[in-house]
């Protein structure tokens, strides 16, 4: 056969030859330099950005809720339509480094650290919302968790908001273990390279003694294989259970069995989506190109490609069903999402979701930084505005025609939204200037594997 | 001092104040300098203490320290103690005074404070029930906004002060003019004229601006005497209406109601049996009337006398005209000869009746039909003694003011806001002294050189004859909140001044005192205190009818009627009436029934008008009539006669109040003409066009289609004869079933609730009754307009049928109480569960406020303290005291609703519990319930067999909303019956053959951010062809 196989062949993870000490300064050289001009100029703007965040919080807490945009009939507005973009950004870490760990897609190793990374602070995010989006939120941050007290009420635990206090605090709770305990050895690289001995002092106390020694690798592989075994399912239930805040409700448009694997998919399609679109400006800024390579790329907007199919059967699948279903309320929410007054958010998301990621088909689209970039931009869009449309246009006209109404977000709807956008950029900002952003740990060691392989091929 | 402590001791030092003033008989200690003594502000350590203890003495005496009683001796209507105890409701009976119609009253006391207005259940004309405006009078009472001493200018002055100077101008005065609304007491007319006696050139007018003026003096020429007819709506089999809101604010509606719905009562137990009226609406303006008509047209004003005339014709013989006329106003003939063809077949039980501002040939023209029908003595009663005095022409009111006089005194009028035309600030300006004596600072008061505060009727004395044969009084519920006298009490006053010392005027120690000598004189045998328990006396009389003249009416008749393209009809608004109320939040935040607007007036046009005009909800109109040039914004309300514009009184004003101010809209009584000796409010010539501009218009209800959904569910008369259980084949309801076994709720009390969409007129009294029992804030026009409005209960307004003259179908929703609450299992506290007699119950303190309650209801009946709506009112000390003693405020943050009123229930068990014996049927009755003047709303234990409720929920006619999602609602709709003429199809039907869902729904679809409001109204299918869950079943129903 003369059919070329190098097709076949899984690209190298790692361009170029690279010694492991290249692979150290190349990783904890933003660490360890004294910050660009241009890192800090980022993030005194996600900074500013940021402020936002508890200057709209402060309007709301002061003022009332009353301060959004939210009313009867839709009594969710954009902070819920935040929180569940948020968690969803989140699930692409935990997918990375927790399912594909144990598939043994090394290629993951290149940008797992980052993904995780941005998985907590997207579900930092995630959780502000939900909190402050109560009426008395000062109580809320009490009496939804289930304390010994005095008021012998216990929680409702037939509330699916109840199930996201623990889906969500689980999510966020195992998430930052598994990415602290990967984080280890590398603190430990970086506590002994350290020349000032405050450096020294900190990275020595955030990599708790760790010694190097061959039990304490022997632990760490078990540990990180128990914390990815964690974290799977929770990849499939957190969003699952995000979704039953919907598909519990009798509000036609939300009370869809296809909800729970329709979210997940999405969280999976809006969290590549994201980390497609910050590793790139990553690996420019910190001159990681030949760790994170275009095969990376590749490879995560397969994933792209494959959610975004996942997500448009869903959507085919609740029009069909609500013309099969023939429930003639939920027939109106459908037609009304395609052809009501909020239908340039629902065809902005069928563009954004469907249409536009089908060019990632094409091998060189999804190789190149130019062509994918935007698309990966306008999947973001997309995968907000599905959280948008699903929550807005099934409860703005529901079953009563008289109480039907609109929504219109207010300053401090757009405000703690943008805000959480500077709170998000500044916490990755951080973490990129004071962690290293890709584990080196595991990077030594896919090096030596497919270095001694000759020819950087392996099985 | 923290906020916090200020405020506490605010409201000790308010205690005290009224404390003390309710003891001393000076209401100047209010304003005492003794309170203003300490330095800076403080107050010594010394005197603190005795504040308080003072404070803990009124607390102690009077359970709140809130006591106020009157001076004199009032009568309490309850059997009970003569004192009261604290927190014990005592109920007095009493008399509205400050609508158009003086009806009877019921007020509740708790602790010396009113707090809830009722229809006195003795009185002939409104029996218990009340209509919005009785319910909401309560908040004017605490209204901080109300004039609080007297004024010259802008400078406050002392009674003494006020009287020695209007006393010196009146001591040598010759030309005195008193102008007055038509609502005066038997007791103050002859006050009055007491007064007016000591003039040689005195003047006594009456102003009005939504008066009925036409109507009394076309009857008065032609029957030769005073008096008016009292339609006998339950007499009637036929009723054609003219332009006649009889149920919404021609007359009094209350008793119009009562009587109508009692004609329109179905006979669940025997259907065959059911008599109902017949009601056809002749109308230009879409009204709460023509929205319960059976069949409605639509027609210009200027043409009813000639469609009455054209009536008359066809039922002698000759049909052309009637004929003709349908085809030159494009009415439906079939409508027309329906109406002929009943009229000839009900001879003695027809009635027609037509509107209070249509001119004087209309009048003419209604009662030749009706002396040929028979109506008079029949469906007709004469009424010699009319609650209101003949309204003065306003031409001649400016004659006799342009000449200037001595004292012109304004009782309780504004028209500086609402003379006709406008301009009355000139006339005012020549006279030598103006007085005005009013509630509120108008802008008449402001005008005037005098401003007097008025008591408010709750703080008075005064009687009332409502009409011939039936008297009423008024008793005071609590002393003055400030520093106000009763215009009555000032004539006195001054009269007694001006009295020769040996004048028996003087024996009077005051205006109770005449009243109470006033009632004496009339009924010698009754006393005074059966008078005031009883707030009603009745005396036989027998009224002979009316002779009719002829000649009289034919030439009033023949009177021409020129109209130009446009037209217009100015009417009273349904809630601020004609501007009385404009400083009534609850009633500026009522929507109004028809449009469903809030906070504002607009000119209402057709949605064809608005087309060929080429305008849309909220454009600027131009307005041109006698005269007058105004900018309305334009509401489309479909229903509305094309080429017509309706405009409403009440809005516009310019000083009066904080709400006056918030509120908007605009004055229209500049276009009332003043040429025409009495002004109809129907503009016949009148210039409309398309202005720059808009004003966003605030509905609560901005979608009015039914979707083809089996909400409201309605028949014919003979649909229902023919199958009494014809709701259950207008829907189809899947099998569903319960997951877990149901609770059980057949031991103990089961609380349900039933509404006979058959009797309920979509009148919003039920609204307010809620507001006022429950403490339900205002949120104001602009939260309005993000759709945070707070009330529990609110009706809804449906559309079907023709969409330029559709069917109109009321509905009230309130939170249902479902057994199967979607609400409660979302709720992470356990904020809301359900108690064991069907309750759905909220605990606000346990409330976080996630509003997943509030979307997870399918009828979005929930409501949320998105604002610290109730603040400034907790903050004024006045405001405060409205506020139900017995109903939790709640604060920012918390979900509210209907608690299906568990504070009377409660009530009503442990008073069950005390006797020892069980809750009666009918011993709990929600405030909607207690207001409703259709008596649409029954409340009770639907475990107890014999109860109403439980009989009704056994009735045919009986159907839940949303039924098929299995929430199992407490709340039981009983089905509108109809009752076409057979010969003509039903209303709401006649859109059904091209009804399509998809249509609306693109129609919806193409809506701007905020629903066009003619698209709003688009054709819908009827709710007959409904096929709710199984797609099988698509096509076979209906």
């Amino acid at each position: 056969m003369s059919a070329d196989t190098s097709i076949l062949k899984p690209a190298p993870l790692i361009e170029g030859r690279i010694t492991p000490r290249e692979l150290d300064d190349a990783v904890f050289a933003p660490v360890e330099s004294f910050p660009t001009g241009r890192w800090l100029i980022a993030v005194s703007v996600t900074g500013a950005i940021a402020l936002l965040f508890p200057i709209c919080i402060a309007n709301t807490i002061l003022n009332g809720i009353g301060t959004w945009g939210v009313n009867q009939p839709v009594g969710w507005g954009l902070a819920i339509v935040n929180f569940v973009f948020w968690v969803g950004i989140g699930h692409a870490g935990t997918l990375i480094s927790a399912i594909l760990f144990l598939f043994r897609q090394k290629w993951r190793t290149g940008i797992a650290r980052f993904a995780e990374a941005m998985t907590i602070f997207a579900v930092f995010c995630a959780m502000q919302f939900p909190l402050f989006h109560t009426g008395r939120p000062w109580l809320a941050m009490f009496w939804l968790i289930p304390y010994p007290n005095d008021q012998r009420i216990y929680q409702n635990f037939r509330s699916p908001l109840e199930w996201d206090v623990f889906a969500v605090g689980t999510y966020g709770l195992i998430s930052f273990m598994f990415w602290y305990l990967g984080l280890i050895p590398d603190l430990a690289t970086a506590r002994d390279r350290a020349k000032h001995p405050f450096r020294k002092f900190v990275y020595g106390l955030l990599s708790v003694g760790w010694s190097g020694s061959n039990r304490a690798w022997t632990h760490y592989e078990k540990a990180y294989l128990m914390f990815a075994g964690l974290s799977t399912p929770l990849v499939l239930s957190v969003h699952s259970i995000v979704s039953f805040d919907f598909a519990v409700s009798v509000i036609p448009g939300w009370h869809t069995t296809i909800f729970p694997p329709y979210f997940v998919a999405g969280a999976i399609f809006s969290g590549f989506a994201m980390v497609a679109t910050l590793i790139v400006i990553l690996r420019r800024m910190f001159h990681l190109k030949h760790i994170i390579t275009d095969n990376h790329l590749d490879l995560m907007n397969k994933i792209v490609i494959v959610t975004s199919l996942m997500v448009g059967y869903a959507y085919a699948m609740e029009f069909f069903i609500a013309w099969y279903g023939g429930v003639a309320v939920e027939r109106y929410v459908f037609m009304n999402r395609a052809m009501g007054p909020y239908a340039w958010a629902y065809w902005t998301m069928v563009i954004c979701n469907v249409v536009v990621p089908q060019l990632l088909w094409i091998r060189r689209v999804r190789r190149s930084v130019l062509l994918m970039y935007p698309i990966v931009l306008l999947i973001n869009v997309g995968m907000w505005f599905e959280r948008f449309v699903i929550v807005i246009t099934s409860l703005h006209r529901d079953y009563l025609p008289s109480s039907w109404g609109m929504y219109i977000p207010t300053w401090t709807d757009i405000g703690l939204f943008v805000g959480s956008f500077g709170i998000f950029l500044t916490f990755i900002l951080l973490f990129c200037r004071f962690l290293p952003s890709v584990s080196v740990t595991e990077m030594k060691a896919a090096l030596l594997h497919t270095q001694s392989a000759h020819g950087g091929d392996h099985e | 001092m923290s906020e916090q402590e200020k405020r506490r001791y605010h409201s000790l030092e308010y205690m005290r104040r009224l404390q003390t003033s309710a003891l001393s008989t000076h209401v100047e200690n209010l304003t005492s300098p003794e309170d203003a003594a300490a330095p800076d502000g403080g107050i010594s350590r010394r005197e603190l203490l005795g504040r308080i203890s003072k404070a803990s003495a009124a607390l102690a005496i009077g359970a709140t320290g809130c006591e106020r009683k009157p001076r004199r001796v009032i009568v309490s209507r309850a059997e009970g103690p003569e004192y009261q105890q604290p927190g014990k409701a005592l109920h007095y009976a009493s008399t509205f005074t400050e609508g158009p119609f003086p009806y009877g009253l019921n007020i509740k006391t708790v602790d010396g404070r009113p707090i809830k207005i009722d229809g006195n259940p003795d009185h002939p004309i409104n029996g218990g029930v009340s209509n919005a405006q009785v319910q909401a009078w309560i908040l004017s009472l605490y209204d901080p906004d109300r004039l609080q001493s007297p004024m010259r200018g802008e400078e406050t002055a002392s009674w003494a002060k006020a009287d020695a100077a209007i006393v010196e101008v009146l001591k040598s005065a010759a030309s005195v003019v008193v102008m007055t609304r038509s609502t005066l007491g038997p007791s103050e007319r002859a006050m009055l004229e007491e007064f007016l006696r000591r003039f040689p050139r005195a003047r006594h007018f009456v102003h009005e601006s939504a008066h009925d003026a036409p109507r009394r003096a076309a009857w008065r020429k032609i029957y030769g005497v005073e008096g008016e007819w009292l339609p006998r709506f339950d007499a009637a089999e036929i009723i054609v209406s003219v332009d006649a809101d009889f149920l919404g604010v021609d007359g009094p509606s209350l008793e119009h109601t009562r009587q109508f719905v009692q004609a329109r009562a179905v006979n669940d137990a025997d259907p065959a049996a059911t008599a109902m009226c017949r009601l056809y609406a002749v109308e230009s303006a879409m009204t709460l009337t023509g929205s319960n008509a059976d069949h409605r047209l639509r027609l210009r004003p200027s043409a009813m006398a000639a469609f009455l005339r054209a009536l008359r014709a066809a039922l002698r013989g000759d049909a052309m005209r009637l004929r003709r006329l349908a085809e030159e106003h494009g009415l439906d003939e079939r409508v027309a000869d329906a109406i002929v063809d009943d009229l000839r077949r009900h001879r003695g039980g027809a009635l027609v009746v037509a509107g209070g501002h249509l001119p004087e040939n209309v009048h003419a023209a209604a009662a030749f039909l009706n002396h040929d029908l028979d109506a008079p003595g029949n469906t007709l009663e004469w009424n010699p003694q009319p609650a209101t005095l003949p309204v003065s022409a306003p031409s001649e009111v400016a004659a006799v003011l342009s000449q200037g006089v001595d004292a012109l005194i304004l009782l309780g009028v504004n028209p500086v806001y609402d003379w006709p035309g406008g301009g009355f600030e000139a006339l005012l300006s020549k006279a030598a002294l103006s007085v005005g004596h009013d509630v509120y600072r108008t802008e008449t008061l402001a005008a005037c050189s005098w401003a007097l505060p008025s008591n408010h009727g709750l703080e008075s004395w005064n009687d009332a004859a409502p009409r011939a044969g039936l008297r009423s009084w008024c008793q005071p519920m609590i002393a003055p909140l400030f520093d106000t006298r009763q215009e009555a009490e000032s004539l006195l006053r001054w009269t007694q001044i001006l009295a020769d010392p040996d004048d028996t005027i003087r024996h009077f120690g005051d205006w109770h005192d005449y009243l109470k000598h006033q009632v004496a004189q009339t009924f010698a045998d009754v006393s005074w205190e059966t008078c005031l328990r009883t707030g009603v006396l009745r005396t036989d009389t027998h009224t002979a009818l009316p002779d009719f003249d002829a000649t009289a009416a034919e030439a009033l008749e023949q009177q021409e009627t020129v109209a130009g393209s446009f037209e217009a009809v100015i009417l009273p608004h349904y809630a601020v009436h004609d501007g009385r109320f404009a400083n009534n939040a609850w009633l500026q935040e009522l929507p109004d029934p028809i449009s469903k607007m809030v906070w504002d007036n607009a000119a209402a046009i057709s949605p064809k008008t608005a087309a060929a005009l080429g305008v849309r909800e909220g454009d600027m109109l131009r307005i041109a009539a006698n005269g007058t040039e105004l900018r309305v914004p334009a509401l489309i309300v479909p229903g509305t006669m094309d080429q017509v514009a309706v405009l409403t009184l009440g809005h516009g004003r310019s000083a009066g109040g904080e709400v006056v101010l918030a509120a908007g809209g605009v004055n229209v009584a500049p276009l009332l003409g003043r040429d025409n000796p009495h002004a109809p409010r129907t503009l016949l010539r009148v210039e409309v066009s398309k202005d720059s501009g808009r004003r966003r218009l605030v509905r609560t209800q901005q979608a009015f289609a039914l979707h083809g959904r089996p909400i409201v569910i309605d028949g014919t008369l003979a649909e229902f004869q023919a199958d009494p259980a014809f709701v259950e084949h207008k829907r189809h309801l899947p099998r569903e079933a319960d997951l877990y076994a149901p609770f059980d709720y057949s031991k103990g009390h089961k609380w349900e609730m039933a509404i006979n969409l058959n009797a309920c007129t979509g009148c919003n009294a039920c609204m307010i009754a809620c507001q006022a029992e429950n403490n339900i804030a205002v949120v104001g026009r602009e939260e309005c307009d993000r759709g945070r409005d707070m009330h529990w209960i609110r009706v809804d307004r449906y559309l079907t049928g023709d969409p330029e003259n559709p069917a109109a179908h009321h509905q009230p929703m309130l939170c249902q109480h479902c057994d199967n609450a979607p609400c409660e299992n979302v709720c992470p506290v356990n904020a809301t569960t359900h108690s064991p007699e069907g309750l759905n119950e909220m605990a606000y303190n346990r409330c976080v406020g996630t509003r997943y309650c509030s979307n997870n209801c399918p009828y979005k009946v929930r409501r949320f303290n998105f604002r610290a709506y109730q603040d400034k009112m907790l903050r004024d000390p006045v405001q405060e005291l409205a506020h139900n003693p017995q109903v939790t405020v709640r604060d920012v943050g918390v979900m509210e609703k209907c608690t299906f009123c568990v504070q009377r229930i409660n009530a009503a068990k442990f008073a069950a519990r005390n006797r020892g014996e069980n809750v009666k049927d009918g011993a709990v009755r929600t405030a909607c319930q207690e207001a409703c003047p259709a008596q649409a709303i029954v409340f009770g234990d639907a475990n107890d067999p014999e109860s109403l409720v439980a009989k009704l929920k056994r009735s045919g006619r009986r159907f839940r909303v949303l039924e098929e999602l299995n929430v199992k609602p407490n709340v039981n709709y009983l089905a509108r019956i109809r009752n076409p003429h057979p010969g003509v199809g039903d209303a709401a039907e006649s859109a059904h053959a091209k009804d399509s869902k998809d249509k609306v729904d693109m129609v919806y679809a193409q809506a701007p951010v905020r629903p066009d409001p003619i698209n709003v109204a688009a054709p819908v299918n009827s709710v007959h062809s409904v096929h709710f869950v199984h797609p099988n079943n698509e096509g076979q129903s209906a």
